[in-house]
């Protein structure tokens, strides 16, 4: 702070004083600490009314150099008060574990440049710098699991409606895929690259020389490196377990609970028109007392009961024209029968005979002339057992050969 | 003529009833058996068209025939539930899984919902039949004036993670 013209007290008066204006500003301006013109002198004349004590833009841009004005008109809050202030608000802005990355990979370069330097000023001071990036990093993680936490916390609060759990399952997601699995491949011990590697290197190597350095100097230096190298790793195995164990779990939790809320929340506004919700329900058993269970069974079964189920008949009355069939006269065949004296083929003569009256030869019609036989006065004889066939319109009958004549008057 | 096990009659009767057999019933373990499991989802298709259904922690029988038309009842009670219970700030998950649920306050919970207009147009309005049905079904144990749900709950969260994933598919589609 040695850059700026007034001291160290009117910055934390300024920052004691004007604490409600100063929180403002930091919030609005998350996470890039940029605020538009717009935005902050609105914010200024705000404060003003509402407070005993003033704020003026030129003693926070030029005197406290609280922020200051970029080429687009916009400002930009000072690096070193937002450092300060997310310490002091507890609010850590989220940084890319690339970001990250960046500022630990300063450790492995002062540590090559240490490993080869003769001059034991400059290697006191590789060794300060190797320490300062190692706290500085572990505060940067610390903040960020810290954040990360919280803001885990946060998405578990009440989600109104469909499109807070959305957000949610991004969140999740986006968290889980940008933050904490690049977190965790910088703080795996099994990849060369990572910051764990490079502490582990600097603790053997610092271990080595706390005791093999020429000067005694150095050897201090090297116990401080040592001791600062143990803690880091102690601590960086701490966040990594953090992560891991608790963050994690909690996300992918909060992801796959969001989800199932999510399914609910289609299948409850949808719940009457299923087609909707596009996966069908389980289509768990009924519990059935009869066990009519097959379909097929079930169809065969309500056919066979369909045989019993009465039903009273209904009846049609059709007015049909009556048709009195013609029938033979009898009598006027037995006179014909009677001429012939005697007929050796009863049933043949029938046929022929009443054939030369009528072309449609029904059963009651032949039945009319060949109950002849039974008539008293007339003789049947019956030898052959052989049948033959006579064809009639309605009926085919097989008949015996049979022999009839005239009973002889005794 | 095949063998069976003991616990035949008991695991095909526990099935048609419409019940879940779940783990640690013993009943499970006979299912679980890779000698019995392939044999009776052949006996349970060839005899009656049913389909068996044995997962990690439960089994049950489904058929598109014969179904139970409450089940949507049941999910929609269900997912009630979680929301209300997600809304005062619980794990529902945890809650459903592990916990015992009040008789009454639970249908207090529901009839406070703005959801239960829904709800009692269903066979959940009867809340005390209801229970008693899916408890017939082992998918809810009823003790005393509390119940809890049974590992068989899974089912239906899965169904849920499936209409997720189906809409989110359908949405990426458009």
């Amino acid at each position: 702070m040695s850059n700026l013209n007034i001291s160290g007290k009117d910055i934390l008066r300024f920052l004691l004083n004007h604490y409600d204006f100063v929180q403002k500003a930091f919030d609005i301006s998350k996470p890039d600490f940029i605020i538009d013109s717009d935005k902050l002198f609105q914010l200024i004349s705000e404060y003003n009314t509402s407070s005993e004590t003033k704020v003026s833009l030129s003693k926070i841009t030029t005197d406290l150099k609280f922020c200051r004005q970029l080429p687009t008109g916009e400002y930009k809050l000072n690096g070193t008060y937002t450092t300060f202030l997310e310490f002091i608000f507890d609010d850590f802005v989220l940084d890319l574990p690339e970001t990250l990355k960046n500022r630990y990979q300063a450790v492995f370069n002062h540590f090559t440049s240490l490993q080869t330097e003769k001059d034991e000023t400059k290697a006191i001071l590789f060794i300060r710098e190797i320490t300062k990036v190692i706290e500085d990093f572990l505060n940067d993680i610390q903040g960020q699991t810290y954040r990360l936490l919280r803001d885990t916390e946060s998405l578990k609060v009440n989600a109104e409606n469909n499109s807070d759990l959305s957000v949610r399952i991004q969140k999740a997601n986006y968290w889980i895929d940008e933050y904490i699995i690049p977190l965790n491949a910088i703080l795996n011990i099994d990849n060369p690259s990572s910051v764990i590697n490079a502490i582990i290197q600097v603790q053997r190597y610092a271990s080595e020389k706390r005791i093999l350095a020429d000067t005694y100097t150095l050897k201090r230096e090297f116990e401080k490196l040592y001791a600062s190298s143990v803690n880091a790793k102690a601590e960086l195995d701490q966040t990594l377990s953090k992560l891991t164990r608790e963050l994690l779990p909690l996300l992918e939790r909060i992801k796959s609970d969001s989800i199932i809320l999510s399914g609910f929340y289609h299948f409850v506004e949808n719940v009457d028109n299923p087609e909707n919700y596009i996966v069908p329900l389980p289509d768990l058993l009924r519990k059935v007392r009869a066990n009519v269970i097959s379909k097929t069974f079930s169809n065969e079964a309500e056919f066979y009961i369909d045989q019993f189920n009465y039903k009273t008949p209904e009846i049609l009355y059709e007015e049909t024209t009556e048709e009195i069939e013609w029938l033979p006269d009898s009598s006027y065949f037995k006179e014909q029968l009677l001429k012939e004296k005697e007929v050796s083929d009863f049933y043949q003569w029938c046929f022929d005979s009443l054939k030369e009256h009528t072309e449609n030869l029904t059963l009651s019609k032949f039945f009319t002339i060949s109950n002849l036989i039974l008539e008293e006065d007339l003789v049947a004889e019956y030898k052959d057992e052989t049948r033959f066939e006579i064809q009639l319109s309605d009926a085919v009958l097989k008949m015996p050969k049979v022999k009839v004549y005239e009973k002889l008057s005794e | 003529m095949r063998s069976y096990p003991n616990e035949h009659k008991e695991i095909v009767s526990n099935l048609l009833d419409g019940k879940f057999i779940i783990y640690p019933n013993p009943l499970f373990a006979v299912l679980q058996q890779e000698e019995f499991a392939d044999d009776y989802k052949e006996f349970f298709k060839e005899s009656y068209d049913y389909e068996l259904t044995i997962e990690n922690e439960f089994a049950y029988l489904s058929s598109n025939v014969v179904n139970e038309k409450r089940t949507r009842d049941f999910v929609l009670f269900l997912a009630i539930l979680c929301r209300e219970l997600d809304y005062n700030g619980k794990n529902f998950r945890d809650a459903i899984e592990l916990g015992n649920f009040d008789f009454s306050e639970t249908e207090q919970l529901l009839k406070q919902s703005s959801k239960w207009e829904i709800l009692e147009k269903t066979s959940v309005a009867d809340f005390e039949a209801f229970i008693r049905t899916w408890s017939g079904k082992n998918v809810l144990k009823r003790t005393g004036n509390q119940f809890k749900f049974t590992k068989a709950v899974k089912l239906f969260f899965e169904f849920a993670v499936n209409v997720a994933n189906a809409k989110l598919k359908e949405q990426q589609e458009l």
